[in-house]
């Protein structure tokens, strides 16, 4: 063989060897564990890693339309929820059945307004019982094939009940409470912007994904219920300044396993310790402290201050979106008077991205979230994405679980939850830089066209659906890699 | 493609870097005997072309290493029918001009 071929040869071989060594370097990226953003990977805050500076805008991306109000507690589900479950309970053995016939009228004085406003939620709440029914009466035929991730999420569930759950409850006036504890003798704070690096610094080292500081409104605070107090009407406490919002994901592999294999607890268990640590070093160094954290120990609502403090914008699922960890963000915060410079709001495209988007809704097993073009409702003075509560609520009573332990669909399927590698990177990086929305169509129409979805009703067990979950479950949550049944 | 790997994953970007060299080497002699006179902007044009070429077949893989084999697969059908399309203008913009 002449020298020129030899080289013409080699020149070919060689370039499709290298377009197999892009094959195989993009497929290892694609199985790459570093993917799976989260639970403070890398230290010093480098999981926080999109630069939010060009995003920064003056007024959060929600939209304020009248004079905002305070959350009532009923108007939080499972505040709702238990309290006339706590009232059916102190019926008797037909509680359930009396209350559904004598109907909204013969309810308690609070409950009784709540769903007169509410009537459809009074209807949801007799249709989620009636599915909890069946849930646990279908659990024997699902029980051995999710033996692994029932027990994997009770796991995690069990740090969280009992007297002993870390951070413990509340015992008394906020007053008191918020400063149990707290240094006599602090040392002088060099500055607010000292303070807010050195906590998020801190919070970082305690688990923390993201992080961020905002002052804290009084319309993002619970009305009509605090903890530690009771029921009571109360003004915000004058203590209560700012909150430091913070951010993990749900393990990645069960979290795109929804509904059957995730659990929400994994995430809430270690957004409780995050918190309950922050809230003990807050007051060693001298400042009042409260932590508020999943499952239901709030007195302020998170999603508002996270977005007060840049951490990303509202979905369309209701769920808050960020640019690390998409729709997979978990929050908690814990407020304080310690002076903190606050951050700031971002416009990342999200929400004009899900005025376009709806995947969440189209993929929603119970209907529960907005097909509209654009935010409608107006909640408590802004016009906003909601979800209907009930709806989802029933859908948790339907999947073959063993109990109500969530669903979490709309936040797998969210195109802002794909994994954290090269080519979503870039495509996050890209669309929010666009001022034609030209990516962000693009990237819809390949999300759409491209990736498979079950569709709504499949993730619920027979005969409305066949148990599908978003993604394959890892081999570590399937039961039949481990167990013969 | 070693991600945990100090050794082999330096190793392998030389590797890559060496076949690309040996492939802009012998496409030089193969563009050649197609009488094709290649200038600074015709390299520009097929270096883009080689370029997204390996791009795409990168970022379908990506898609299948997440376990979106589906989604990797339309994607490497649907970009591949665009970049050959591409690539056959190319090269007749390369023998024309
Ligand atoms: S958690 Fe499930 S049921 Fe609830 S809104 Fe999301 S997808 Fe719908
Ligand atoms: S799935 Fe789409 S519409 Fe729903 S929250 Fe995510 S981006 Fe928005």
């Amino acid at each position: 063989m002449h020298r020129r071929d030899f080289l013409k040869f080699t020149g070919l071989a060689s370039g499709t060897l290298a377009l197999g060594g892009a094959a195989a370097a993009g497929y290892m990226s694609g199985t790459d564990k570093k993917g799976n953003t989260g639970w403070g990977r890398a230290p010093y805050a480098k999981d926080q890693f999109f630069n939010r500076k060009p995003f920064l805008v003056v007024s959060p991306t929600y939209e304020k339309v009248s004079t905002p109000q305070r959350i009532q507690y009923l108007d939080n589900l499972f505040r709702r929820n238990g309290e006339l479950g706590f009232y059916i309970r102190s019926l008797g053995e037909r509680g359930l059945e009396k209350v559904k016939e004598e109907g909204i009228s013969s309810l308690p004085q609070e409950l009784k307004a709540y769903y007169t406003d509410h009537p459809k939620a009074f209807e949801e709440f007799f249709l989620t019982s009636e599915s909890a029914q069946q849930q646990r009466a279908n659990w024997p035929e699902h029980k051995n094939r999710y033996l692994l991730t029932d027990a994997w999420s009770k796991a995690h569930a069990s740090p969280l009940r009992g007297r002993d759950a870390f951070p413990p409850q509340p015992q008394g006036p906020p007053e008191e409470w918020d400063f149990e504890g707290v240094n006599p003798d602090p040392l002088k704070l060099k500055s607010p912007k000292h303070g807010a690096e050195l906590i998020k610094k801190i919070t970082h080292t305690f688990g923390a994904t993201l992080v961020g500081v905002t002052a804290i409104k009084d319309e993002w605070v619970y009305q009509g219920i605090l903890r530690g107090v009771g029921k009571t009407n109360f003004e915000k406490p004058a203590h209560w300044k700012n909150a430091i919002v913070f951010a993990i994901p749900h393990e990645w592999e069960s979290f795109y396993a929804n509904p059957t294999y995730g659990t929400s607890y994994e995430a809430y268990t270690m957004l409780r310790f995050i918190a309950g640590k922050l809230e003990a070093f807050i007051r060693e160094i001298g400042f009042s402290s409260r932590s508020h954290v999943p499952p239901n120990s709030y007195d302020l609502i998170i999603p508002p201050l996270a977005i007060d403090a840049g951490l990303g914008e509202q979905g369309r699922h209701g769920v808050v979106i960020t640019p690390e960890l998409g729709a997979n963000t978990r929050l908690a915060a814990v407020s304080t008077d310690m002076p903190l410079d606050a951050d700031i709001p971002v416009d990342l495209g999200i929400m004009k991205f899900c005025n376009k988007c709806k995947i969440c809704a189209e993929e929603c097993p119970s209907g529960a979230i907005s097909f509209d073009d654009k935010p409608t409702k107006v909640v408590r003075g802004y016009r906003r994405w909601c979800t209907d509560q009930d709806k989802c609520f029933k859908a948790w009573n339907q999947v073959a679980t063993s109990s109500a332990r969530g669903c979490r669909v709309c936040l797998a399927v969210c195109p802002y939850s794909r994994k954290n590698n090269w080519i979503h990177t870039f495509a996050r990086e890209l669309d929010p830089r666009d001022p034609t929305g030209a990516i962000a169509s693009a990237m819809l129409a390949m999300q759409k066209q491209f990736f498979d979805y079950p569709g709504g009703s499949q993730y619920l067990p027979p005969p409305d659906g066949n148990n599908k979950t978003y993604g394959k479950a890892p081999d570590w949550l399937r039961t039949e890699e481990w167990f013969d049944f | 493609m070693f991600p945990y790997s100090t050794i082999l994953q330096p190793l392998f970007w030389m590797s890559m870097g060496v076949l690309i060299a040996l492939f802009f080497m012998g496409i030089k002699y193969w563009l050649a005997d197609a009488n094709i006179k290649m200038n600074g902007w015709k390299w520009s044009v097929l270096s883009g072309w080689f370029f997204f070429l390996a791009l795409t077949v990168a970022a379908a893989f990506t898609l299948m290493g997440e376990g979106e084999w589906a989604a990797g697969k339309r994607f490497l059908l649907f970009f591949g029918i665009v970049l050959l399309l591409a690539g056959s203008g190319i090269w007749k913009l390369l023998k024309k001009a």
